[in-house]
């Protein structure tokens, strides 16, 4: 393992548990504005972190130890699955780390330990949290899946670490190409971080929420984890989605300069994919549940556009 | 060497199996403890010696018993029958662990002693068909080994469920072995020999005939789908041992049979492959979606089963796709990826299946709405079914992550080397399936996992229920450290029996994931409150939470129900009567969802009904009356002399 590497383990970490508070957070802020509301700070939820990391945890007397390990291995398996997509510097792959499927696995994983915690406490809120999740997350797959193998195709690896090296050093594929892969990742980000019109990531009420009705249980420490390994894995699609696009100002070889470069841009580029989420979430409504599964074939179609157009020209 | 141990192991297990036969009539512990104590040491030299035929990479050829000089039993053992040795030896250690506690649960009396017996044999039989160097004794063991199972479903015979499970089995399984002898017949009119070797003549309708007859009959065995029918119904009805035996090595035996013959026989076409890889992946789609709809957990367990071997058939047909199209590496990476996925099956499969089991001999429910809570009553067990679930829902770095990663990629691969573009757009469609499976068993193993050990217990008998003894735990455990270490150390096992594959380093992965859980946690404990209150949370305002009020596996896999209803096929029936005439005050009403059995009501029973029609037409020439079988006897004798006459 190179020096580069072990520097791009704690860049990259700290990086993307840095800004992606700061994302969240905008995205409210301009549907906010849309809503002709003010709106919270845009470090809102950074205070809000803070706030629950001073509270007491407080668990179901029916719990078992899934829900105590869950903030844990949620943290840890988003935390691992955000090594695999560089934020703003790419170093040489060391053992297979970029892997585009292990990163959607990693996911997986995490969510499959959020779901039992939500059956944990028995509450029916979380039980309809899980049930959803799962199920939402079982018929988006194939759409995933068909992406990233058009990815694959696209820039003929499986490693994210070379695509984007790829896309730095010979530029983008064909702009056709592009804008599809970008409309599928879009979808991909509102459906796997649970935003309008799949999910509703601001209310409790009982008939829209998904992802928040199952970590209702969670409190204190545990909560602020949760909340936080869901905002890393929105920074990292995002960040997928940012630097197959436009990935200039994507570093290469790691230098200071460069670092606070890369960073600056990066913020810059997420500040504006945030707020075109923002916008998009601010002109839809929530659909219902059954309806998903059209908006779903939606993409599916747009993801085989894909690979026909690139296997055809 | 390996030819002693070998004959010794074969020893040891007829000693198993002819031991507690002998004895049968004594009720003690102590004749079924050495029984499966000779389980357990067969094993142990099975797997010796399948580790050194695997490293060593030779094969071994010997002959037992020759009665005529074209007739033999004889034997074979190279890498390909060393691995499969190496499941059935480790998966029958396990169970044999677990059986000497859980079948002193058991009903029946020295009944028992049969049922140890006849697991030796079942094991014995399985062991000597992958040992099996021609088809004629591939055949015989095969048929000793569904006679044996036959005997195991039955155990509890006096139980309707169990006696229409077993004749189901039953005839299923014959027609299995139906299929396979067709297929043997076939070969030996193409070859002249009953020896497994390389066709070399070709004769093309016959050949494909062949191959044909045999992959129905191992696809009947190991349960693809439109054949696998069998599973839901023996898998419940048989003690959970021998449903671990049965889908984690038994099934398996097909999947070796198909390969065996792919590789050492046949030189295939590229549509077998298509064939096999659309067999497979139907099967994996669909086992799955029935899986979720079951609430039965070894039912569900049994749907997982064909969930399982689909995706193993998928790697099948994908490595035949790839040796069609001249593309050796990716058809070596896909097999390997199948292969692999049946050692990683055998391990969380038989993991699930006795945890299963220790969790129905503590409620006494197969339901899992009747479960729940249980994890806090069986710690070790829920611990052990739950490494089950997260390797089985192919999550990593646990071991089914790396055998469907490795199948993923060679899909993936072959989306820039396989050229044709109809070919193509076939893999992608198979690929997007077999994302949409490992996706829908996450769903149901969060639900099996959800229902049976979390939340409250939904029965006073899941109320009551205890912790199994802990030679019930010691078999799984070993399996539930089976099925971490092939998955972390996927790679490096690979290296050691000499294949570069593709996967990344897992073991980096887990450390990665340790670190990063270490390091959070360190983070929190310092900058955290490290306050806890266990305290009934939020309930909707009820006063105390109620065991009623959970969601119910039911409720869990509702909204894919609903999805996916159009392949479900229930029938929903309404009756309303009102008061008035203009239907608004409502009398009294029954509503009725039914789940439609679409292949037992299309396919099944029209053959069967079929069948039976026919066999009523040839029963006429069996009157019983002796006159009519001379005339029988006598015209087939001119028939011969006349065919002789001419032919010869």
């Amino acid at each position: 393992m190179s020096v580069d590497f072990v520097f791009y383990l704690a860049i990259n970490t700290l990086v993307v548990i840095a800004v992606s508070p700061l994302f969240v957070s905008l995205i409210k802020k301009v549907k906010a504005w849309t809503q002709g509301r003010q709106g919270p700070s845009v470090f809102q939820t950074y205070f809000t972190l803070a706030k629950l990391l001073k509270k007491e945890v407080i668990y179901s007397p029916n719990s078992s130890r899934i829900m105590r390990v869950t903030p844990l291995v949620t943290m840890a398996a988003i935390l691992v699955a955000a090594l695999f997509v560089p934020l703003v510097f790419v170093p040489e792959p060391v053992g297979g780390i970029g892997n585009i499927i292990l990163f959607l696995y990693l996911l997986a994983l995490a969510r499959f330990f959020m779901a039992l915690a939500g059956l944990d406490a028995g509450s029916a809120f979380g039980g309809m949290g899980s049930s959803r999740e799962m199920s939402i997350s079982a018929i988006i797959e194939p759409t995933t899946i068909i992406v990233f193998a058009a990815l694959a195709f696209v820039f003929k690896t499986l490693n994210i670490f070379e695509m984007f090296t790829l896309n730095v050093s010979t530029g983008a594929s064909s702009p056709s190409i592009q804008i599809l892969i970008g409309i599928s990742l879009f979808i991909i980000i509102i459906v796997e971080t649970s935003r309008i019109p799949v999910d509703n990531p601001e209310t409790h009420l009982e008939l829209t929420m998904i992802h928040e009705g199952m970590i209702l249980e969670q409190s204190g420490r545990n909560l602020a984890l949760m909340e936080l390994s869901a905002a890393v894995k929105m920074t990292v699609l995002m960040a997928l989605l940012i630097n197959l696009i436009v990935p200039f100002g994507l570093m290469t070889t790691l230098t200071l300069a460069g670092l606070l470069i890369a960073l600056v841009v990066f913020v810059v580029k997420g500040s504006i994919l945030a707020g075109i989420i923002g916008l998009f979430e601010s002109s839809m409504a929530k659909k219902r549940f059954f309806q998903l599964p059209s908006l779903f074939a939606m993409a599916f179609f747009f993801s085989t556009l894909i690979i026909i157009i690139a296997v055809f020209s | 060497m390996i030819v002693e141990l070998f004959s010794l192991a074969l020893i040891v297990l007829l000693a198993g199996t002819i031991f507690p036969l002998l004895a049968a009539s004594s009720d003690r512990r102590v004749v079924r403890t050495i029984s499966f104590s000779c389980i357990i040491i067969a094993s142990l030299l099975l797997a010796a010696l399948a580790l050194q035929v695997l490293l060593s990479g030779g094969r071994e050829f010997f002959t037992l018993y020759q009665p005529f000089p074209t007739i033999s039993l004889s034997f074979a053992i190279d890498r390909l029958a060393a691995f499969f040795l190496l499941i059935i030896a480790v998966v029958s250690a396990c169970v044999a662990l677990y059986f000497t506690e859980y079948i002193e649960h058991m009903n029946g009396q020295s009944r028992r002693n049969l049922l140890c017996g006849c697991t030796s044999l079942f094991i014995l039989a399985m062991v000597l068909v992958v040992a099996s160097a021609n088809t004629l004794s591939f055949f015989l063991f095969w048929e000793l080994m569904a006679a044996s199972s036959f005997f195991l479903v039955m155990y509890e015979y006096s139980q309707p469920d169990t006696r229409k499970a077993g004749i189901f089995y039953f005839i299923t399984t014959q027609l299995s072995s139906l299929f396979i002898l067709l297929g043997i017949i076939v070969l030996f009119i193409i070859t002249g020999s009953f020896t497994i070797e390389h066709l070399t003549a070709a004769s093309a309708p016959l050949v494909t005939i062949a191959f044909l007859a045999l992959f129905v009959g191992f696809s009947i065995k190991a349960g693809i789908i439109p054949f696998h029918k069998w599973l839901p119904y023996a898998h419940p009805a048989s003690p959970s041992p021998i449903s671990a035996l049965m889908s984690a090595v038994m099934l398996k035996i097909a999947v070796y049979g198909l390969v065996r013959f792919l590789l050492d026989v046949f030189t295939p076409d590229l549509w077998w492959g298509v064939l096999i890889l659309a067999a497979g992946t139907a099967s994996a789609v669909l086992g799955i979606i029935y899986a979720l709809k079951e609430h039965d957990v070894k039912g569900m367990l049994a749907f997982s089963s064909i969930e399982n071997i689909g995706i193993i058939f998928t790697g099948i047909g994908l490595s035949v796709i790839f040796t069609a199209l001249g593309l050796p590496d990716l058809a070596t990476l896909s097999l390997l990826g199948a292969l692999f996925h049946s050692l990683n099956h055998a391990m969380f499969k038989s993991l699930l299946f006795l945890t299963a089991g220790s969790v129905v001999s503590a409620t006494h429910t197969r339901d899992i709405e009747h479960m729940g809570g249980l994890a806090r009553r069986m710690p070790v067990t829920s611990a052990l079914f739950f490494v089950g679930a997260v390797a089985i829902a192919a999550l990593p770095p646990l071991n089914g992550f790396a055998s469907e990663l490795l199948i993923f990629i060679s899909f993936f691969t072959s989306s820039f080397t396989v050229v044709e573009p109809l070919l193509k757009v076939l893999l992608f469609i198979c690929l997007a399936l077999f994302a949409l499976t490992s996706a829908l068993s996450a769903a149901c193993f969060v639900k099996a996992f959800g229902s049976i050990f979390l939340a409250l217990p939904r029965s006073p008998e899941s109320a009551a229920a205890r912790e199994v003894p802990r030679a019930m735990l010691i078999g799984p455990g070993i399996l539930a450290v089976a099925c971490i270490l092939l998955g972390v150390c996927a790679l490096q096992i690979f290296a050691f029996v000499g294949f570069a594959v593709p996967l990344p380093d897992m073991v980096l992965v887990s450390l990665l994931l340790g670190g990063m859980a270490v390091l959070t946690y360190a983070v929190l404990y310092f900058t955290a409150s490290r306050e806890v209150r266990v305290s009934e949370t939020w309930g909707c305002g009820t006063l105390s939470q109620q065991a009623s009020a959970e969601y119910s596996g039911h409720g869990f896999s509702e909204p894919l129900d609903i999805i996916f209803s159009s392949i479900y096929r229930t029938k929903t029936t309404n009756e309303r009567v009102f008061y008035d005439q203009k239907n608004c005050i409502f009398k009294e009403g029954k509503g009725e969802i039914r789940l439609l059995k679409v292949f037992e009501e299309y396919l099944y029973r029209p053959i069967a009904l079929q069948s039976l029609k026919v066999a009523g037409r040839v029963s006429r020439f069996q009157n019983g009356c002796l006159d009519t079988y001379l005339l029988y006897v006598f015209i087939t004798v001119i028939a011969m002399i006349l065919f002789l006459g001419w032919f010869a």
